[in-house]
């Protein structure tokens, strides 16, 4: 228990994925599913951002007479091409769901199920 | 000082998630999920991240709420 | 779905996930295998190997290429995918398939004022945020959405409607592929001077080509980046 406390930056992402996972699965609106999703999403990107974080360090920029501790770069690129992966993810699933809406006439997964 | 921060944040943004989770206007949601956004990439500067903070916040904060809200405008805006 | 079973997906997610970031190092601990191995070895050589003082940047254009040519391909092939998805436009507009605040929404004068006001400086910030990307905080996807999100702004403003768009059509299709263009013109113009793909000329004399070839990728990337957002954008609008 000790650990997690010590670990309470981690443990509120894991909690904010849940409540994502929560949004994606109870709720039956497409449009709430897909924000429950990029909740999801910016919970993995924080958690690897903090990952990357040191004591005391400064953004990974090291010009000339920059002293350290810096933090871990690698960390930062992912997420950086990650985010801009997720709008895309976003967009796509949002082009989706205005065909579904002009074709069915709903967002309700559960309206959805029974109108073929 | 600075863990004070970042516990702050950290409460804020469980708080929008689940106000986010909560609400049944998708307008609301977006909006809240925009402040969210923010707030996640106010953390993430304070966590010597600037190049993820500036992308998020055009990214999160701006284009997919825009993007949320035309949808929202050629779907519709309550929740069922 | 039933209230119990999403009790049980969530603590079958959660209570693992837990465990787990327990077991995990401090965050912020030195001696964490995140700042333990390639880490370490670029912030450390990351200037000599590719003269970046910005290291995200080092990893983006040089360490990880080939990582970020494929995610420049993802975003070019999501646009192409919204531009599939959308139905043809129907004879006689489109307009009464919908309702709420579309397209046709007047913008306030007061927000069409503060747009076209700062739209310099934001223009200028991206173009900032490109070109120093490699020794100050920033690069081509950071500046690209900054410049994607001008875009957006200014066409709320300029250019509604299909008739009248902000850029000629032929034009933006080329400006969208800009990132993929720009990577495989590098990449290729790496494979001729040293034998690899994305491969960089590693000759201290040849510094400034090197920086050449970084820049261009990076205004690639911003320009392609910055162009499929406005697409994005307007497909979703509906232009």
């Amino acid at each position: 228990m000790d650990d997690l406390w010590g670990n309470i930056d981690y443990a509120a992402f894991v909690g904010l994925f849940c409540i994502g996972l929560y949004v994606v699965v109870a709720k039956q609106n497409l449009i709430k599913k897909l924000l429950g999703l990029n909740i999801m999403e910016t919970a993995v990107f924080a958690f690897i951002v903090t990952s990357g974080m040191v004591d005391g360090g400064t953004a990974p920029i090291i010009g000339p007479g920059a002293t350290g501790p810096f933090a871990s770069p690698l960390p930062h690129a992912l997420i950086v091409t990650g985010i801009v992966v997720a709008v895309s993810i976003t967009a796509l699933a949002l082009s989706l769901i205005v065909e579904i809406y002009r074709q069915c006439g709903t967002l309700e997964a559960d309206e959805l199920k029974g109108a073929e | 000082m600075s863990q004070a921060f970042d516990l702050v944040m950290l409460a804020l943004l469980i708080a929008m998630a689940l106000a986010v989770a909560r609400s049944k206007d998708l307008l609301a949601a977006a909006i809240i999920f925009s402040g969210y956004s923010l707030v996640m990439c106010l953390l993430w500067q304070h966590r010597g991240a600037p190049d993820v903070a500036m992308t998020e916040a055009a990214i999160g904060a701006g284009v997919t709420t825009i993007l949320v809200l035309l949808a929202i405008g050629r779907t519709r805006r309550r929740e069922k | 779905m039933k209230k119990p079973l999403v009790a049980v997906t969530l603590a079958a997610a959660a209570v693992p996930m837990l465990i787990g970031v327990a077991a995990l190092p401090r965050p912020g601990d030195p001696t964490a295998p995140a700042h333990t191995h390639v880490a370490a070895h670029y912030i450390e050589a990351g200037a000599r190997e590719t003269g970046a003082d910005n290291r995200v940047t080092a990893v983006l254009l040089n360490y990880r290429a080939f990582d970020t040519f494929g995610e420049v391909l993802v975003i070019f092939a999501a646009l192409a995918a919204v531009i599939a998805v959308r139905s043809p436009a129907t004879p006689g507009g489109r307009a009464d398939d919908m309702p709420g605040p579309g397209p046709g929404l007047p913008i306030s004068p007061v927000v069409a004022f503060i747009i076209r006001l700062t739209a310099p400086f934001i223009a200028l910030f991206g173009a900032f945020v490109i070109f120093r990307g490699h020794v100050s905080p920033g690069g081509g996807f950071q500046g690209g959405v900054i410049l994607g999100a001008l875009l957006v702004l200014l066409s709320l403003v300029l250019g509604r409607g299909a008739e009248r768009p902000l850029l000629a059509v032929p034009l933006a299709r080329w400006l969208q592929a800009a990132a993929p263009l720009a990577f495989t013109g590098v990449g290729l113009l790496g494979l001729a001077l040293t034998g690899a793909l994305l491969g960089y000329p590693a000759e201290p004399e040849r510094h400034a080509l090197r920086e050449l070839m970084m820049i261009t990728l990076d205004v690639g990337i911003g320009i392609g980046g910055a162009m499929i957002i406005l697409g994005l954008f307007l497909e979703m609008r509906g232009d």
